[in-house]
């Protein structure tokens, strides 16, 4: 009999559907970091970020019966996040969010002026984030600082590879603007 | 320069070798600043209090009852696995019809759009003044609520046509973005089985 720690997705998923609630928290252990970081990287804020964490995990809970492949529940539940942070920032119409809540990079030690610098680097690149509209800063946030490949990001996000550069494209072109104004 | 040059290179399609003086010297910088981004967007792991009030939550939910159990386990999506073996014996005996009744059947041309005749364009309607956002969503696109309506002259009627395939669905209303709303004007109802009543379409296939 597989363990709790070695049961994988699917089989989660069907445990939870079949009446074993408490095996959702499996789930919530597995995602809630990734989940977490990209809302925080798209509001900005870590208590906004927590509270559409917390929606779409129970929203995942109540539809999950509507899930078409359990084995691919972690990219569901971030499709439903990202609709749900887009929906919020739609709705709270922030065409430039405040990014300052963002915590410092632990560990590194600089000297003052390097860590001045890095610092007002760091201020360009949020507030030039914070201009772009919610697909462009996802799609760059997805491939440039969380790392994933096109295809990848077109799994996740359930569109096209060639929608998908076409975003990171515009929000590169977009950036490149910013940055400069910022400077 | 050439951008497409630059973008190529940053989406890891082109070699470095392969830019010129300019295209290599942007390329350089945006290096710089893409490990900008990366270090003012740390990876946040969730606060710890995340799960807790997530099963509280899920706790407090009321236990699906007989009705939309049995009504979920319906309306649940099913993979179909063919072994190929099965498959290779439906191809032959799908070839073996065609070749002993082949004058009789009778191929129409495809028409125009055939691949789209799967779906049927179904009109939403929410009649909900003041919401900044209406969306819809249901059993067709996972619960996402990713159909948004539109309310061109502001009068707080929100439509829009979204496509879906032949059968019975359940779909709700998403409002701002947060609140799922139950279609006033639904036909018939179930219940969820948390508290909610989802609306149900019955669409019927495309006239041939």
């Amino acid at each position: 009999m597989a363990t709790t720690a070695e049961r994988t997705d699917a089989q989660v998923v069907r445990d939870v559907i079949q009446g074993d609630r408490d095996a959702y928290r499996l789930l919530v252990r597995r995602y809630g970091d990734v989940l977490h970081s990209h809302a925080v990287r798209m509001v900005g804020s870590q208590d906004v970020a927590a509270d559409l964490v917390q929606d779409a995990l129970v929203r995942g809970y109540r539809r999950l019966s509507s899930l078409r492949d359990p084995d691919r529940v972690g990219a569901w539940l971030f499709r439903i996040l990202a609709n749900r942070v887009r929906d919020h920032l739609r709705s709270t119409r922030r065409k430039e969010i405040s990014l300052h809540v963002v915590p410092p990079v632990p560990g590194e030690r600089r000297d003052p002026e390097e860590e001045a610098s890095g610092a007002e680097v760091h201020e360009r690149v949020r507030r030039a984030l914070g201009r772009l509209t919610p697909e462009q800063r996802e799609a760059f946030l997805l491939k440039h600082v969380e790392g994933r490949s096109y295809e990848e990001m077109a799994a996740v996000m359930d569109l096209s590879v060639a929608a998908l550069k076409m975003r990171v494209h515009r929000a590169r072109d977009a950036l490149r603007v910013l940055l400069k104004e910022f400077a | 320069m050439n951008d497409d040059d630059i973008h190529r290179y940053l989406d890891g399609e082109a070699e470095v070798q392969g830019l010129d003086g300019n295209a290599l010297a942007e390329a350089r910088s945006w290096e710089r600043m893409l490990a900008a981004f990366r270090t003012a967007h740390p990876a946040t792991p969730a606060p710890s209090w995340i799960e807790d009030r997530v099963m509280a939550a899920i706790e407090a939910l009321p236990e699906p009852g007989p009705v939309a159990r049995a009504w979920g386990w319906l309306v649940r999506p099913r993979p179909v696995r063919l072994s190929p073996g099965l498959v290779g014996l439906a191809a032959a005996v799908l070839v073996a019809l065609v070749l002993l009744h082949g004058r009789a059947l009778r191929t129409p041309a495809p028409r125009p759009g055939a691949d789209e005749a799967a779906v049927v364009y179904v009109q939403f309607s929410l009649t909900a003044p003041g919401a900044q956002s209406v969306a819809v969503g249901g059993d067709f696109d996972e619960w996402q609520g990713t159909h948004v309506l539109e309310d061109p002259d502001g009068d707080g009627v929100w439509t829009g046509r979204v496509a879906v395939k032949p059968g019975i669905h359940t779909y709700m209303f998403l409002v701002n973005g947060s609140r799922w709303v139950t279609d006033p004007r639904a036909s018939s109802y179930v219940d969820d089985g948390f508290g909610n009543r989802d609306a149900v379409l019955a669409v019927a296939a495309p006239a041939t």
